[in-house]
């Protein structure tokens, strides 16, 4: 085994049972772990110990973890798991804004904790374009360059903004896309408090690609938070 | 009686100061009109006659305007009598003394009658004051009866009391921490200008009036007055006469005393009133924190004790057990922490409704969506069961909390799993009707009985508390609160063929916002 070639994380959790738990159960799973209980000190290795991904408690007892976040994205593009107590949507809808990429409320499971880690992992490693060509999910064909959708073998119409909408997510495959985040690359920076716009629109799309659309199996809602199209059908 | 009649008196006196010279005036002018009319018959009418003429019109004088013009008048029939008709005629002496006599008699008889006659107007005014006061004080309880709160009760106090004695009052009562403090929302038009809380407090101790007009400090611009109930000093009444005399005259005292008295009594009522309600709220306060304990006691610990015993036997035992009963054991402490984690959410959730910290996020949502991620959320629980959702076409976005709606939905749907027998279908309707968009969530198990149908949305309350379905009694006080939150309604029902059925109604509230067409058209 050569410890050196594991995949370094960076644990920033002030609860000690708690990060004794996510540590024990990480290097269960062939994970380097560096973990913190300030937020200070985990910032700090964040940019001398070049981890490859940070999972970031948001209520910490020295910096608010909107701030850590926030500064890290000034250099770097750390892939960031944030974790967060129930009811807290907003504080969530905000830490993906400032740049966090995926989260998680507690309590969770630690199974996905281990998918969302490796999902984002495989995402670093992905060509620097960072895109797919093609994206399949189930009976879900995108040909993203040749703007072609599939369901089922059978080609469907997308008007120019469903497309787009359906891009953005595309590109963000697997990991949650805020509503605002949404708003912004789809309609433009002047239509971030339209949320309706997006239910409309998300509708239609569902209403087009999902057999049932009141059980979606692609587009997925996280209420309060945004949407996150499934990468993996669901088992 | 008596001291309301001289008091009636002096109000009389006052008002009536121009009337006097009026009634003066009748004094002189009926006599000298009786004499005019006497004149041309002087040959016919014998002295004694002419003088019955006068005494008649001194009666209605006296009658008509009281005791002084009459005296008046009889000073006036003397002198005509005298010049006009006993003889020597034209001149003040009277020569015959019979005419002497009869003219003594008659003014004597007439002053006499005038007291008379006097007394008797007098009885019937303090009858008519009496009667007004009578009224007043009834209509003073009668609103004091209807009213239920200390405000209402000082409202119609002061009003009263303005009307009554031209006062404008303001009521002084002692706040928690025992200072007195005056109460602000006065609903008269003129509020006391000035009072000085020290005073006030002077009073409020001694339990005696004080202020302008008595005899401890006098030079305060108004009177106050204890408020004194059956359990001590409750407050004080300050007055800013604008007559003192109105008020103050040792005949106005027991009036205003009643007043005050009538104001106290509704004040003691309206607070005992209040005692009780809160002392009620109280024990129902208690009686929900008891049931909130045992339930807590009971859903809790026995998962908590699974897990405990469980942790334990691994730490001690690890050697000793195979593979498949560890496994086992971590199975169990997996699945009791869930269900602790379960009810744990439920109870801070409702706490957090209780307490009134949940702001609600609204957006215009499409009903399709939080059912959709309340399905998504239950998706493990539900995989063996079939779930058909019937929803009307074109619903219109509705403006909700889609947090709070899933919580609602997840709730409903989870008890309808919970309670009806595996493998029978869960049916979910979703349509708009007059009340707003309604969403049925129903299943097919035992439904509720019909007298528990509005108890299921109590706190803590299950329809068989001994089931062996874990739960708290808490899903459905989180849905009502939440629904209520959104101004909407919540009904549990029974449905036809059997089965519970939840239907909730949202209003609809306000369009939905218009969305831009688009412009080009299908891509292919």
């Amino acid at each position: 085994m050569k410890p050196t070639s594991l995949p370094l994380l960076l644990l920033i959790e002030d609860d000690p049972q708690f990060q004794m738990l996510l540590s024990t159960t990480l290097e269960n799973h062939d994970y380097q772990v560096i973990a913190f209980a300030v937020g200070r000190e985990g910032l700090l290795a964040a940019r001398t110990r070049q981890p490859s991904l940070l999972i970031l408690d948001l209520g910490l007892p020295d910096i608010d973890g909107q701030d850590i976040i926030r500064h890290l994205r000034q250099w770097s593009d750390l892939p960031i798991i944030v974790l967060s107590s129930r009811n807290q949507e907003s504080e969530i809808t905000l830490a993906l804004d400032n740049g966090a990429d995926d989260y998680l409320t507690k309590p969770f499971s630690t199974a996905i904790l281990m998918s969302r880690i490796k999902a984002l992992l495989r995402r670093v490693t992905k060509a620097p374009s960072g895109v797919n060509e093609l994206f399949q999910v189930g009976a879900l064909k995108i040909e993203l360059t040749k703007r072609r959708v599939i369901v089922s073998g059978q080609d469907v119409g997308l008007t120019p903004i469903e497309f787009k909408l359906l891009s953005v997510l595309v590109r963000h495959a697997g990991f949650v896309v805020t509503h605002r985040q949404l708003l912004e690359k789809v309609w433009g920076a002047a239509y971030v408090e339209h949320s309706h716009y997006l239910r409309i629109y998300m509708g239609q799309l569902r209403h087009k690609l999902e057999a049932d659309p009141t059980r979606p199996r692609y587009l997925l809602t996280e209420a309060g938070v945004g949407y996150r199209l499934c990468e993996e059908e669901p088992i | 009686m008596k001291f309301i009649g001289s008091a009636t008196k002096n109000l009389l006196s006052q008002q009536s100061a121009g009337l006097s010279c009026q009634h003066g005036f009748w004094g002189i002018a009926i006599p000298l009109l009786l004499t005019a009319i006497d004149w041309p018959f002087r040959g016919l009418l014998t002295a004694s006659n002419i003088l019955m003429f006068y005494l008649l019109g001194v009666f209605f004088v006296a009658i008509r305007f009281g005791l002084w013009p009459s005296i008046l008048a009889s000073l006036t029939n003397a002198a005509a009598f005298a010049y006009f008709f006993a003889p020597p005629i034209f001149s003040l002496a009277i020569s015959e003394s019979e005419n002497l006599t009869g003219l003594a008699v008659t003014m004597l008889i007439g002053t006499l009658t005038s007291k008379l006659a006097e007394n008797v107007r007098h009885q019937a005014r303090v009858a008519e004051e009496g009667e007004r006061r009578a009224s007043a004080l009834y209509r003073l309880s009668k609103e004091l009866a209807e009213a239920h709160l200390e405000q209402e009760v000082i409202g119609i106090g002061t009003r009263h009391l303005h009307a009554e004695f031209g006062s404008r009052n303001t009521f002084i009562f002692p706040d928690r921490n025992g200072q007195l403090c005056r109460q602000d929302d006065q609903p008269l038009a003129l509020p006391l200008q000035s009072n000085n809380l020290e005073t006030a407090y002077w009073v409020f101790s001694h339990g005696q009036m004080a202020g302008y007009g008595t005899d401890t400090l006098s030079n305060e611009p108004a009177i106050y007055v204890p408020l004194i109930s059956t359990s001590g000093t409750m407050g004080v009444l300050a007055l800013e006469p604008s007559d003192l005399r109105r008020l103050l005259l040792p005949e106005q005292r027991p009036f205003l005393d009643t007043y005050i008295n009538q104001i106290v009594h509704a004040l003691e009522r309206v607070k005992s009133a209040e005692q009780a309600k809160q002392a009620t709220l109280k024990i129902q306060s208690e009686t929900l924190r008891n049931s909130l304990l045992s339930s807590i006691s009971h859903d809790l610990r026995n998962p908590l004790a699974t897990i405990v015993g469980a942790a334990c036997t691994l730490d001690m035992d690890e050697d000793r057990l195979d593979k498949d009963r560890r496994r086992k054991l971590v199975t169990v402490i997996n699945e009791e922490a869930q269900r602790m984690s379960e009810l744990t959410i439920k109870i801070l959730d409702m706490a957090r409704l209780e307490a009134g910290e949940v702001m609600l996020n609204q957006q215009w949502y499409a009903p399709e969506e939080f059912i959709g991620s309340a399905l998504r959320r239950l998706d493990k629980k539900l995989e063996s069961r079939q779930v058909n959702i019937l929803m009307a076409d074109n619903l219109a976005l509705v403006l909700v909390d889609a947090v709070l709606l899933q919580q609602v939905l997840v709730n409903l749907l989870d008890n309808a799993d919970k309670y009806s027998p595996a493998g029978l279908p869960i049916d979910i309707f979703v349509e708009a009707t007059p009340l707003g968009l309604s969403i049925a969530v129903a299943d097919r198990g035992p439904g509720i009985p019909v007298d528990l149908q509005q108890k299921v949305f109590d706190k803590f309350f299950r329809v068989n508390a001994e089931s062996a379905q874990s739960g708290i009694g808490l899903g459905l006080s989180i849905c009502r609160a939440i629904v209520e939150a959104h101004d909407g309604d919540i009904q549990a029902t029974n449905r036809c063929g059997g089965g519970a059925l939840f239907q909730l109604y949202l209003p609809i509230l306000g369009c939905p916002p218009s969305v831009a067409p688009e412009d080009s058209g299908l891509i292919v």
